[in-house]
């Protein structure tokens, strides 16, 4: 019994630690985001100050480019999962020829360099004649998401065990109600895990959205772009609010349901 | 099981449809563009044309040998690295997260709210090489007194590590997550350690998780020029980065996509043999 | 006249000769060559269409023009709109030269606008872009400002008769150093290379116009014109001096957070980055060389399919000295604008007197442009690559 809970509680420590050194960088850029430089580089601490909180939106370009960059990572995360997560179920619930060369289709554009994707998606534009810009960046975000998503979910499918759907068909129920209140739910983390990776690849892509964006501007063409003369400490408030902003979400979320257990 | 069995052969071509079709529009399409543009010779003053230059094959293992080896081999122990850190974590948010669970999944791609330069620049500042950390290196004697930790190829395989480990955990949680808790308690019940049961039990069951994450990390990884950009020296340059160059300054088209190809041949390869080795029959069901 | 002359008309007429109202200029608007409505049959030999367009599409790297403080808005872009009638769009999605060809090099390729009338880039990729015949001639009628171009940037190699471009700002590469750290005054860019104490504490730009042409100088060799023998020796030199680990890297623009941190104590550096690091670091130095350093040029083009009368128009505008010294005064970069300086120092004397920003005749003789075509040089430039790494 005290093993257990000695191993459990070094496990526990040790998690903390990780998910410290993940949030490491995350705590430099929230520090900075109270420095009060005279210039436009933000690498020495000058001193503390709020302004960059009172007004965050203050730098022209920033609040479009963050709302662009959020509606096309929910968008193409969301449809890059539904199309992901059935071409998970047909590959790993399904015999068919089209087997290998399928899988292979997956890998490719996840081994692909985005520099020359990006170019070659660009080209394809070009020649169907359609004119950079939201929807373009949105296509590509949903070609590379899709690899990620399937291959996260069918990590999960794959330990899924088949009896219960069975068992829900003897109980009468049709493919569709058993997909539906049986499947889903259970394979529903490797889905949200697949989510949130493809959310998070496509809310920190540069490269590729860079040849397709057109005029539009999306938070990570905008950092990188003002990274050249300084990015302005409103960027790690920005960073910070919407990590915030969802952690809160998150939270709110979890005590209410604690509440409704009651 | 009779509904499964019935419509086999329709069901998975329905299933697969929309994804795979709009992958062979935008995806396969512009890789047929690229490996034609990789036949080609030329440059953006010059223009380019196609010749079947298979040259530029030839002359992009040959150049660039130590490159992609560099890059597989950084890649790799950023994959290990990334694993040996994410398990434990994903192992704690799975069977001990409780309701907590999604917020210390928000935790894990936290990251990504604050785009990738930043990110790595921030750990420009944290190895700097008056900083803390380096400080308290020197002190345990881990580092020598002249050494630094920027610009050298530990700081470049670091920030590959840190940027992809969410790509790591959270497979590697969804995996995990799924194992019922009783078939540990039943090892246990028959007498096994915990650790047998961690070994007997839970780490097969978690292997696709191990699986997918591994890919997810390496794949990416390997083609990847930030961190060796701004962490690294000339010496630690990786194919992304000639990739990048040549496409972007050199503008030799062709170089850079048969680069591309070379390095996509490499992966698949090396992915095909890690597969065969764990039993893709389990993995992939 | 072939229509009414409306009130635009004479807005028109007052940008474009930056003249009051006066009876005169009435006349002659009234008169002569009055604006041309589309698709009337008087149509003149001047095919240039000289109509202003609804909106000026403007691509520009980020915090390169002024940004009011406080209002968070464009003033000069403003006041264009306010004398013009047009709208400027402005998309700050320059953030590198090679990069922006790189996406902008197919549609240009096939004859297809890129959705611009304005971009600006340095010199040598303003080169590439002429030499490719992916810009257009300026409506140089439309810009009598251009008389007010400095002399220094009147004729570069790669446009001589500055038919397809203009000056936005120029800069200017030497060494930033941090005199706490180097013990004393760097002067040279020897010492980078050979000075031991300074050993993995050095950078060198990734930019092969600054760090060969700095390195080139050193040799006594002159960028204007590259020698490729000059040009391997330099090389070499260079080479061995990453090798020996002298060289801790190479760098875009993010020397300057290593400088500050004290990661690196000297490097070559950009004037620009320099007068703002030195807001917070007022202990770190910039100097040219003493063998000399480079100066370059970000210019102003209009690719093609970009409406040449009102970049054109715009392009008069900027170089009017009051609206310039505007500019410099946020951007903090080198105007091209003779004027200029006088016009700034109404505004802030201690800025016009900020050698970075304003140098005067003595610095400018010791920066020279680098040899445009060289810098596109496919050879050199793997040569170059092949040091830094990649």
């Amino acid at each position: 019994m005290i093993r257990k809970n000695t191993g459990r509680r070094v496990l526990t420590a040790y998690s903390l630690v990780a998910l410290a050194y993940l949030m490491l960088p995350i705590a430099v850029v929230v520090l900075f985001s109270f420095n009060d430089p005279a210039g436009r580089f933000n690498y020495t601490w000058q001193g503390f100050t709020l302004d960059h909180w009172t007004n965050p939106f203050g730098v022209p370009g920033l609040r479009d480019a963050i709302v662009v960059s959020l509606e096309i990572a929910a968008l193409a995360s969301l449809v890059a999962t539904v199309l992901g997560t059935l071409i998970a179920m047909a590959l790993v619930r399904y015999r068919f020829r089209a087997r290998g060369a399928t899988n292979l289709l997956i890998f490719l554009p996840m081994t692909t360099p985005e520099v020359v994707l990006g170019a070659s998606l660009l080209t394809l534009f070009l020649n169907l004649g359609v004119s950079t810009g939201f929807w373009t960046i949105f296509i590509a975000h949903v070609m590379f998401d899709i690899s990620f998503v399937v291959v996260t979910v069918k990590a999960r499918i794959v330990g899924f065990d088949r009896h219960l759907e069975e068992a829900a068909m003897d109980l009468g129920a049709t493919p569709f109600t058993t997909f539906r209140k049986v499947t889903l739910p259970l394979i529903a983390p490797g889905i949200v895990a697949g989510t949130l990776i493809a959310f998070a690849l496509s809310v920190d892509d540069f490269v590729i959205t860079n040849f397709n964006a057109g005029a539009t501007v999306t938070f990570p063409l905008y950092v990188w772009g003002a990274a050249r003369v300084g990015v302005p400490p409103e960027v790690n408030v920005i960073g910070t609010t919407i990590f915030a902003v969802a952690l809160a979400a998150m939270l709110l979320n979890v005590l209410r349901q604690k509440g409704a257990a009651r | 099981m009779g509904f499964l069995h019935r419509h086999r052969g329709f069901v998975p071509y329905l299933l697969l449809g929309p994804g795979l079709g709009f992958l062979a529009l935008f995806f396969v399409v512009p890789t047929y563009y690229l490996a034609n543009t990789s036949l080609q010779e030329g440059s953006a003053e010059v223009g380019y044309v196609f010749t079947w230059a298979w040259d530029n094959y030839g002359d992009a293992i040959a150049t660039y040998d130590e490159h992609l080896i560099r890059s597989l081999l950084y890649a790799g122990v950023a994959t290990v690295v990334a694993l040996a850190v994410s398990y434990p974590l994903a192992y704690w948010i799975a069977f001990h997260g409780g309701r907590w669970k999604s917020v210390l999944l928000l935790i894990v791609i936290a990251p990504f709210f604050v785009t990738y330069l930043i990110r790595t620049l921030a750990w420009q500042s944290i190895l700097a090489d008056d900083s803390v950390v380096v400080e308290v290196l020197r002190a345990i004697g881990v580092l020598g007194d002249g050494e630094r930790l920027l610009a050298t190829s530990t700081a470049v395989v670091a920030g590959i590590t840190y940027n992809f480990l969410p790509f790591m955990a959270l497979p590697l949680y969804a995996s995990l997550e799924q194992i019922d808790g009783r078939l540990i308690e039943a090892a246990e019940d028959l007498y096994a350690s915990r650790f047998q049961a961690f070994l007997r039990v839970t780490l097969p069951l978690s292997l696709p998780g191990v699986f997918a994450g591994t890919l997810l990390t390496f794949i990416p990884a390997a083609g990847d020029f930030v961190n060796a950009e701004l962490l690294g020296t000339p010496r630690e340059a990786m194919i992304g980065n000639v990739i990048q160059s040549k496409f972007l300054v050199i503008t030799d088209y062709g170089q850079a996509a048969a680069l591309s190809f070379v390095l996509m041949a490499a992966i698949l390869v090396l992915v095909a043999l890690y597969s065969r080795t764990l039993g893709t029959e389990r993995l992939t069901g | 006249m072939t229509r009414p002359l409306t009130r635009r008309d004479l807005l028109e007429r007052a940008a474009l000769g930056g003249a009051a109202l006066t009876l005169p200029g009435f006349l002659a608007a009234c008169g002569g060559d009055g604006i041309e409505a589309e698709g009337t049959t008087e149509a003149t030999t001047t095919a240039v269409a000289r109509e202003l367009a609804e909106t000026l599409r403007f691509s520009n790297w980020p915090l390169y023009i002024d940004i009011d403080e406080e209002t968070k808005k464009r003033p000069t872009l403003d006041q264009f709109t306010e004398q013009t009638g047009v709208e400027v769009q402005y998309i700050e999605d320059v953030n590198d030269n090679d990069e922006w060809f790189g996406k902008n090099r197919a549609a240009l390729s096939q004859g297809q606008g890129i959705d611009r009338d304005l971009t600006v880039l340095t010199d040598w990729m303003a080169g590439r872009m002429v030499r490719l015949g992916y810009t257009q001639k300026l409506d140089r009628s439309a810009i009598p400002n251009a008389s007010n171009l400095v002399e220094a940037l009147a004729s570069p190699g790669f446009d001589p008769n500055r038919d397809y471009s203009m000056p936005w700002q120029s800069g200017m590469t030497g060494i930033g150093y941090d005199p706490r750290r180097t013990g004393g005054p760097v002067t040279s860019l020897s010492q980078l290379l050979d000075d031991p104490k300074l050993k993995g504490k050095v950078t060198f730009l990734t930019e092969m116009p600054d760090t060969m042409g700095l390195m080139l100088q050193l040799d006594g060799s002159d960028p204007v014109k590259v020698d490729t023998a000059a040009f391997d020796k330099a090389i070499d030199r260079l080479q061995a001096a990453v090798d020996s680990g002298q060289i801790r890297q190479f760098t875009g623009n993010d020397y300057s957070g290593l400088l500050a941190r004290g990661d690196v104590w000297a490097c070559v550096a950009w004037s620009g980055d320099m007068v703002q690091l030195q807001l917070d670091n007022p202990q770190l130095e910039f100097v040219i060389p003493d063998e000399g350093g480079m100066i370059w040029t970000d210019n102003m083009l209009i690719p093609t399919g970009g409406d040449v009368f009102t970049a054109s128009t715009f392009m008069n505008f900027v170089y009017d000295p009051k609206i310039a010294a505007q500019i410099a005064a946020y951007v903090n970069y080198i105007s091209p604008v003779e004027g200029a300086k006088e016009e700034a120092e109404k505004l802030d004397p201690e800025l016009a007197a900020n050698q970075l920003i304003f140098p005067d005749e003595d610095t400018l003789t010791k920066v020279k442009i680098f040899d445009a075509e060289a810098a596109d040089d496919t050879e050199l430039k793997e040569k170059f690559q092949a040091v830094v790494g990649a």
